[in-house]
């Protein structure tokens, strides 16, 4: 059952992960750790008409006519961030990051 | 099956919470100082002697102690000795906390004529407690086993652990945001010179006071009170409470001056005078604390923190440790020796330095506690003390540990549901992982960070489990 269930998609929903302030790509140098919830998960359940539309379009109209991009199905985004982190960096000095982690999820 | 675990778990925190809530046997809790009054006013005599009683404080410093002289006061004092304010108390975070200090004051301060150099402390006295014994739970076992001190090669720093361990507990976090963001003099990324605002003294005190009050101190004293190895993790500790807004000003006035600002405002005046309680250095005992207590010593220092007197490290020396408050005594003449005894307690106080590289250290505390002489303004001179930590800190028994389970379940279900990666449904998505070049999310390190239980999260919440207990036996 284990298996199965590891192959089976699982829907949009927030995760999280500790990792160090260093690593979150924004160029601050600290070591403190924190946890970063992400959005991550099938969509596949919200699709909407104008998504089966649009994966059409992107097949036939738009592939003859037009170069545009279009998300062929809706994402697995924030809908809110969590508020602002604070963290000493390695010269201990305070700095204020907004807007890093999710605090909800949504297909949209 | 679950339910069998509940209702054991139950028992066991009961075990906890009984064990912690008892006092000494025979000792009977005084009323709170809002309930003294309460009861105080039923009484018509009671009460009309109380209201004289404000009148006679009312005044200004001169006006007072002539007035607390006259007859009238003086009457109403010795009926109000008679009252239940007289033996009243205040408890920690209580409700009304503010409301009960100046209950407690509007009769101890006719008492002693505010000229006291120690006064008496409004709070409950801090059990002998059980509690700091879990402190060693965090110390010893759970942060050393985890933390990188315990692996050679990397560096060691527990305030970052402590650090860490804050940023995983929600409540933390939010209120380390909460006093970080309005105390220092934080640079968001982009808009980093038109936001800056200077720090709001009082409003950082504040928040730092809320930020002791609410979270547990399993969090919040390892922030404060990590034992560091070099110069940058000491540094990581004497900034914990911003120093530079909330103990250093432009201005360093006299320490008397401090003290005397202090007074003149009941919460400060009682955590000042709850500190000189708990934290006076007696030569009576092994560790130079009022009955070898360290958690009451190091709770009344975390008191001051956000008030008038808010103590901190002098430097980012790791292991001289020296605490002082933001204040002179040159040039203070006659009162001088007055003022140099009032901040000695802070700079030379063996008792709290004991206390906080105990708390640090938990089982090495025996190396590296200090002896040295106190203060010698106490009267007769006192033999060297041996310092050494009290044994309560470092045996562990297994009842303790029955008592700690992690109140982090969240996250920690969370962290395990990370370990998996998913496909992305949305090409935009898939494009913007490959332009920044990053790995993906939930990748390499999601097996060590999200799944592992956290240090220092492991909490007794015995409180939070009572009125369970009360559910359960009503059942």
């Amino acid at each position: 059952s284990r298996t199965k269930r590891a192959r089976k998609p699982r829907p949009c929903d927030l995760r999280k992960l500790v990792l160090k302030v260093s690593e979150l790509g924004l160029g601050y140098e600290s070591d403190e750790e924190m946890v970063l919830k992400y959005c991550s998960g099938r969509c596949t359940a919200h699709r909407q008409n104008y998504d089966l539309t649009m994966r059409h379009m992107v097949q036939t109209a738009f592939h003859n006519q037009r170069r545009d991009k279009v998300s062929s199905g809706p994402c697995c985004r924030p809908t809110a961030f969590e508020e602002a982190l604070t963290f000493l960096d390695n010269r201990s000095r305070y700095h204020i990051i907004q807007n890093v982690s999710a605090k909800n999820c949504g297909c949209v | 099956m679950i339910l069998i675990n509940i209702i054991s778990l139950l028992l066991l925190l009961g075990a906890c919470v009984s064990e912690s809530e008892t006092g000494p046997p025979g000792w009977r809790e005084p009323p709170d100082c809002v309930r003294a009054s309460e009861l105080c006013n039923q009484n018509s005599q009671c009460s009309s002697r109380y209201r004289i009683m404000r009148q006679c404080l009312s005044g200004g410093d001169k006006e007072r102690s002539a007035m607390l002289a006259s007859r009238e006061c003086q009457g109403a004092l010795e009926v109000l000795q008679e009252s239940p304010l007289y033996d009243c108390r205040c408890k920690r975070g209580m409700k009304k906390e503010l409301q009960c200090l100046q209950n407690f004051w509007s009769i101890h301060m006719g008492l002693t004529e505010g000229e006291e150099f120690y006064e008496t402390s409004p709070y409950e006295p801090i059990h002998f407690s059980e509690e700091f014994r879990h402190a060693s739970i965090i110390s010893d076992s759970s942060l050393s086993k985890l933390s990188p001190c315990s692996e050679a090669g990397k560096p060691c720093n527990p305030c970052l652990d402590a650090a860490k361990a804050c940023n995983l507990n929600e409540t933390c976090k939010r209120l380390r945001f909460a006093y970080n963001s309005i105390c220092s003099k934080a640079t968001p990324p982009q808009s980093s010179v038109a936001n800056q605002e200077p720090c709001s003294r009082k409003r950082c005190q504040k928040a730092l006071r809320q930020f002791f009050e609410r979270v547990s101190w399993e969090l919040s004293y390892p922030l404060l009170f990590c034992s560091c190895p070099d110069q940058a993790c000491a540094e990581r500790r004497r900034r914990t409470i911003v120093p530079s807004c909330s103990h250093q000003e432009r201005h360093r006035p006299s320490c008397l001056e401090l003290r005397h600002t202090c007074r003149s405002d009941a919460l400060c005046r009682s955590r000042l005078a709850d500190f000189h309680t708990n934290c006076q250095v007696t030569p009576h005992t092994a560790t130079s604390c009022p009955h070898d207590n360290y958690h009451g010593c190091l709770m009344s220092y975390v008191g001051l923190i956000g008030s008038d007197v808010t103590p901190n490290y002098s430097d980012n020396s790791p292991s001289n440790i020296s605490i002082s408050l933001w204040c002179s005594c040159r040039g203070g003449g006659q009162q001088e020796a007055q003022c140099e005894a009032f901040h000695r307690d802070f700079t030379h106080n063996t008792c709290l330095k004991n206390a906080i590289l105990s708390f640090g250290y938990g089982a090495e505390g025996g190396g590296a506690s200090v002896t040295e002489l106190p203060s010698t303004f106490l009267g007769p001179a006192q033999p060297p003390v041996i310092s050494k930590p009290a044994p309560s800190l470092h045996a562990i028994k297994p009842m303790d540990s029955a008592c700690v389970f992690s109140t982090c379940a969240n996250l920690q279900d969370g962290g395990q549901k990370c370990v998996s990666s998913e496909e992305f449904e949305c090409e935009e998505s898939l494009l913007a992982r490959e332009s920044m070049g990053s790995q993906d999310l939930a990748g390499p390190r999601s097996g060590g960070g999200g799944g592992k239980s956290p240090p220092g999260l492991q909490l007794c919440v015995g409180v939070l489990v009572l009125p369970a207990l009360r559910r359960l036996s009503l059942l």
